[in-house]
C-alpha cells in the first residue's frame, strides 16, 4: 500500500495499473469552439420613425431539447443601445460581461467631458466594437457562435440597425433577421419597410404590431421557438425593454389543413 | 482551389452557396468545422477611359440564397482626410467575403492616410496599387478571401484600373469585372471595350479581316456599358441586383452614382 | 510636535515608545488642509459632496472632477492629495472589476470598503512606501433587487430549491469613511478635510439615525449637503470654492442605482438656498450685535 499522501484518494496503482497519463492531452493542437451547444433561435428588429424595435423568444435550446425557457437575449448597453444575440448561449454571456465592463469603463471616461450624452458610446460606435470583435476571433478560429443585432441610435441621432455574425459580416438594414427570421420574418417585415423612407414613415405602434407579427409566424414555424419572449423599444428617450411578453391570439387551425407530411398522405 | 476561382464550380451548383454543411468524411460520417469564409455575392466592374475611371458595383449583400442587405455598397473612397472622404482619389471596390473585404478597405485606407499626413500628398495610384498587393500578399496562408480592383488617375491624368487575385497577384488592365458574375461581364467587356471578335467588313479575304482599331471611350458610352452589363448580371446571376452604385473619378474629383437595379 | 527630532516619524514602519506611527498621524495632517468632502447616508440613498478651492482662475469652472464612479453604484469622494486619491480611486476600479471577474455581480459597498481599508492600511506597515494623504468617503447603493449575475440568463426557480425567501430584502444606500492608517468605518454621515468639525457639528443635527432608520430625504439631503459645504468653508482664508455634488439612489429613484452627478438645476438651487441660509445667519448675529451695543448704551 501506497500511505504517502499524494496518493490518498486514488485508484490503487496495484488494482488498477498506473494512470495513463495520454488522457490528459498535453500536446496536440489547442481547440476552441468548433459549434455552438445551446443556442438561441432568431432575433427580429425593424425601425421606425423614433427608433427600433426588437424582439427574440425566451427559448435557450440544447439541440431539439427546449432547455432553457427564460432566457434573456436582449441585452441594453448604456441605456441608449439594444444587443440581440442568436446562436450560442454562453458566448452571448462572455458577450454580455465584455459588454459591463466596457460600458463601465466609458462611464469614468464621462465624468471628464462637458456633454456626456455627446461622448457616449452610440450603438454605430458599439457595433463597430462588436464587429471587430467577432472578426478578431474568427481570425483566430475561435469564433464567438452568434449572429448580434445592435439597435439604437448613430452620430447623426438617426435610428440605427445592424447585424455582425460569427465570421465578422456586417451590414445593415430598414428591418433585420437573425437565423429563421431571415427567411420567415424579414419577408414580411419588408412589406413594411422595404426602404429607408418606408422605414422613416412607420409609427411606433405599427412596427411594433409588425415585429409581435413575426413573433407569431415564427413561433408556428419555427420548432425552436417559444411563445415566451422579450421585446425592446429604443427610442430618444432611451431603451424600453419587456422580458416576459406571452404570444397572443395564436390560431392553430391552419394546423389542421397541412397535408403531406409523416404517415399523413391525404 | 476552387474558392479562389472566378468561374463557377465544376460539380457544384452554379451559384457561390459555400456555407452549406460538407459531407467529405469517410463513411458518411458528418464533421461540422468552423468555416471562416462565406461567399456574399455580387459583382463589381472597372472600366478606365482617357482621363476618367468608371468603376461600379451592385449593392447587394447575400449568404446563400438570402438577401443580407440591398444597401450594402462594395465601393469605397480611399485615403481621403475626413469622414465622408470627400479629397479622395481612389476608388477601391471589393467583392467576396464581406468581412474581409471590409477589413482589407479599412487597412488600405489607413495606410494611404498615413501616406498623406507623412508625405503632403495623396498617394499615387500606382503606388497604392503596388502596397495592396502587398498587403494581400502578407496573408497568402489565411487569405482575403475579396476580389478587388483599384480605380484612378496615373500620374499622366489617365484613368487607371488595377485589379487583384485574393493573394495579390495584379496587373493593370483597361477593364476588369469582378465577382459573382465576372465570367457573365467579362466576355462583353471584351467585345465592347477592348473590340475583341470585332473586324472591318470586307477588310481581307475569308477570315483575314483587319480587327477594328481601339479607341477610348468616351464617358457617356462607359456610362451606358456599365448599366448594360449590370442589367444583363442581373438577369442571369441570383446574387446580384437591388442597386447599382457607381464612382466616375476625374480630375475634378470622384463623383457618385446609385441607381435602382431589379430586386428579384 | 512631540516627535520632532525623536527619530520615531523618520519611517512608516517603526513605532514610537507610546505606540503612535507618526508617518500616518502627518498623513492625516496632509488631509486637514485638504478641501472639506462629505457624505450623508439619507433614506432612499447617498450624496456625496466636495468643496473645490478654486486655486487659479486659469483653471475652467466645472471641469477637473472630484468625485469618482468606481462601478454603477459607487462613488467616492476624498479630501487631501488629490495624486493620492487618483491613485486610490484607479485601485478602487480594479478591485471593483476584480469581484465582477470572480463573482459575476457588483461588488457591495462594504466590501469595497474592506478592500480599499486593507489596501490603505499595508501602506503604514513598509519602509519604502508612505502612507495615503487622504480620508476617502465611499458611497454606494446596493442592489435591494436580487444581486444581478452578470451574464445571467434567466431569473431561477421562483420557490424551492434556489428560489426565493419572501419578504427578504436586501441592500440599501451605504456609507464609509476610510482614513489614512487604513481604519474605516460606517456612518450616517461623513466628513473630511478642513471644514470636518463645522461640517460634522451640521451633520449631527440631521436625522440619519435613530431606530427607524433616516427620514431625511435624497433631494433634502442634497440640499443640506450643499449648506453644510457653505456652512464648513472659511471665507476669510480662501475666497472662491466650486462645490461638487453627486448622488446615487436605489432603482426606483432619480438615478436608477447609478451613481451620477447632481443635475444642474438641483445643484444650483442647493447653492441658492445654502447661500440664502448664510445671509439670514449672518443678519441674525448683525442684530444681536446691534442689540448688545444698545444694552451698553
Amino acid at each position: 500500500m501506497d500511505h504517502r499522501p499524494q496518493a490518498w484518494g486514488r485508484p490503487r496503482d496495484d488494482v488498477y495499473g498506473a494512470y495513463d497519463a495520454s488522457y490528459l492531452q498535453t500536446s496536440g493542437p489547442k481547440t476552441a469552439t468548433q459549434s455552438p451547444v445551446v443556442t438561441g433561435t432568431s432575433v427580429i428588429a425593424i425601425k421606425f420613425r423614433d427608433g427600433v424595435v426588437m424582439a427574440a423568444d425566451n427559448l435557450a435550446s440544447y439541440g431539439s431539447l427546449a432547455r432553457f425557457t427564460d432566457v434573456k437575449r436582449l441585452r441594453p448597453f448604456l441605456s441608449t443601445s439594444v444587443v440581440g444575440f442568436g446562436g450560442d448561449v454562453s458566448d452571448m454571456q462572455f458577450l454580455d460581461r465584455h459588454l459591463t465592463e466596457l460600458a463601465i469603463d466609458e462611464s469614468y471616461e464621462h465624468e471628464h467631458s462637458e456633454n456626456p450624452a455627446k461622448s457616449q458610446l452610440n450603438a454605430a460606435n458599439l457595433h463597430k466594437y462588436l464587429s471587430k470583435l467577432m472578426y478578431r476571433r474568427r481570425n483566430d478560429f475561435d469564433p464567438l457562435w452568434n449572429q448580434i443585432l445592435v439597435a439604437g441610435f448613430d452620430s447623426s441621432s438617426k435610428p440605427f440597425l445592424a447585424s455582425v455574425d460569427l465570421r465578422g459580416t456586417t451590414f445593415t438594414s430598414p428591418s433585420l433577421a437573425s437565423g429563421f427570421g431571415a427567411m420567415l420574418a424579414q419577408p414580411i417585415m419588408r412589406r413594411y419597410a422595404a426602404t429607408e423612407e418606408d422605414a422613416a414613415r412607420l409609427s411606433r405602434e405599427e412596427a411594433v404590431n409588425v415585429v409581435k407579427e413575426c413573433m407569431k409566424v415564427l413561433f408556428y414555424r419555427d420548432a425552436r421557438s417559444l411563445d415566451r419572449y422579450s421585446i425592446a423599444v429604443v427610442t430618444k428617450d432611451g431603451v424600453e425593454l419587456s422580458e416576459d411578453e406571452q404570444l397572443e391570439k395564436q390560431s392553430w387551425a391552419f394546423a389542421e389543413r397541412i397535408r403531406g407530411y409523416g404517415t399523413q398522405t391525404v | 482551389m476552387a474558392m479562389f476561382s472566378q468561374n463557377p464550380l465544376v460539380n457544384g451548383p452554379n451559384y457561390s452557396i459555400s456555407d452549406m454543411p460538407r459531407v467529405n468524411a469517410p463513411e458518411g460520417a458528418r464533421e461540422h468545422r468552423f468555416d471562416p469564409y462565406t461567399d456574399n455575392g455580387g459583382s463589381t466592374l472597372a472600366i478606365a477611359g482617357a482621363d476618367f475611371t468608371v468603376m461600379a458595383g451592385d449593392t447587394r449583400l447575400t449568404s446563400g440564397y438570402s438577401i443580407n442587405s440591398r444597401h450594402h455598397p462594395k465601393l469605397f473612397k480611399i485615403g481621403g482626410t475626413t469622414a465622408d472622404q470627400k479629397d479622395a482619389t481612389i476608388v477601391l471596390s471589393v467583392v467576396g467575403f464581406a468581412a474581409d473585404g471590409e477589413a482589407l478597405k479599412e487597412r488600405l485606407d489607413a495606410i494611404c492616410k498615413m501616406y498623406r499626413y507623412r508625405h503632403g500628398k495623396p498617394m499615387s495610384v500606382k503606388a497604392c496599387a503596388q502596397r495592396l498587393s502587398t498587403i494581400l500578399y502578407q496573408k497568402r496562408f489565411f487569405p482575403y478571401y475579396a476580389y478587388a480592383i483599384l480605380g484612378g488617375l496615373d500620374e499622366e491624368g489617365k484613368g487607371a484600373v488595377y485589379s487583384y487575385d485574393p493573394v495579390g497577384s495584379y496587373e493593370r488592365e483597361q477593364c476588369r469585372a469582378g465577382g459573382a458574375a465576372a465570367s457573365l461581364i467579362m466576355p462583353f467587356l471584351d467585345n465592347q471595350v477592348n473590340f475583341k471578335n470585332q473586324y472591318i467588313p470586307h477588310s481581307g479575304e475569308g477570315h483575314a479581316l483587319l480587327e477594328r482599331e481601339r479607341r477610348p471611350l468616351a464617358r457617356h458610352e462607359v456610362e451606358t456599358l456599365v448599366k448594360d452589363a449590370f442589367d444583363g448580371a442581373v438577369e442571369r446571376h441570383i446574387e446580384v441586383g437591388d442597386g447599382l452604385q457607381m464612382m466616375i473619378i476625374t480630375k475634378e474629383g470622384i463623383e457618385e452614382v446609385l441607381l435602382p437595379l431589379k430586386k428579384d | 510636535m512631540t516627535s520632532i527630532g525623536t527619530g520615531y516619524d523618520l519611517a512608516n514602519s517603526i513605532f514610537s515608545p507610546d505606540g503612535r506611527n507618526f508617518q500616518v498621524e502627518y498623513a492625516v495632517k496632509a488631509v486637514e488642509n485638504g478641501g472639506t468632502s462629505i457624505g450623508i447616508r439619507c433614506k432612499d440613498g447617498v450624496v456625496l459632496a466636495v468643496e473645490k478651492i478654486v486655486t487659479s482662475k486659469l483653471l475652467k469652472p466645472n471641469a477637473n472632477k472630484r468625485i469618482a464612479t468606481v462601478d454603477r453604484h459607487l462613488g467616492v469622494v476624498y479630501s487631501g492629495m488629490i495624486p493620492d486619491g487618483r491613485h486610490f480611486i484607479d485601485r478602487a476600479r480594479d478591485e471593483a472589476r476584480a469581484w465582477r471577474d470572480t463573482f459575476k455581480t457588483p461588488i457591495s459597498t462594504a466590501d469595497l470598503a474592506s478592500r480599499m481599508g486593507g489596501y490603505m492600511q499595508a501602506y503604514t506597515l513598509y519602509q519604502s512606501v508612505r502612507p495615503f494623504g487622504i480620508t476617502a468617503i465611499i458611497g454606494g447603493f446596493d442592489s435591494t433587487d436580487e444581486p444581478r449575475v452578470d451574464g445571467e440568463v434567466g431569473t431561477g426557480p421562483s420557490c424551492g430549491a434556489g428560489g426565493k425567501v419572501a419578504g427578504k430584502t436586501h441592500g440599501g444606500p451605504f456609507l464609509y469613511m476610510i482614513e489614512p492608517s487604513g481604519l474605516y468605518w460606517g456612518y450616517y454621515g461623513a466628513a473630511t478635510g478642513k471644514g470636518r468639525q463645522a461640517a460634522k457639528a451640521e451633520l449631527e443635527k440631521l436625522d440619519l439615525g435613530g431606530p427607524g432608520g433616516p427620514s431625511l430625504t435624497l433631494e433634502e439631503a442634497v440640499k443640506e449637503a450643499a449648506r453644510i459645504i457653505y456652512v464648513a468653508h472659511d471665507d476669510s482664508k480662501d475666497k472662491e470654492f466650486e462645490l461638487e455634488m453627486t448622488w446615487i439612489s436605489g432603482p426606483d429613484g432619480p438615478t436608477k442605482g447609478l451613481h451620477q452627478e447632481v443635475p444642474k438645476a438641483l445643484r444650483e438651487e442647493a447653492e441658492r438656498l445654502a447661500k440664502k441660509a448664510q445671509e439670514d445667519d449672518e443678519d441674525d448675529e448683525e442684530e444681536d450685535v446691534e442689540g448688545k451695543e444698545k444694552m451698553e448704551e
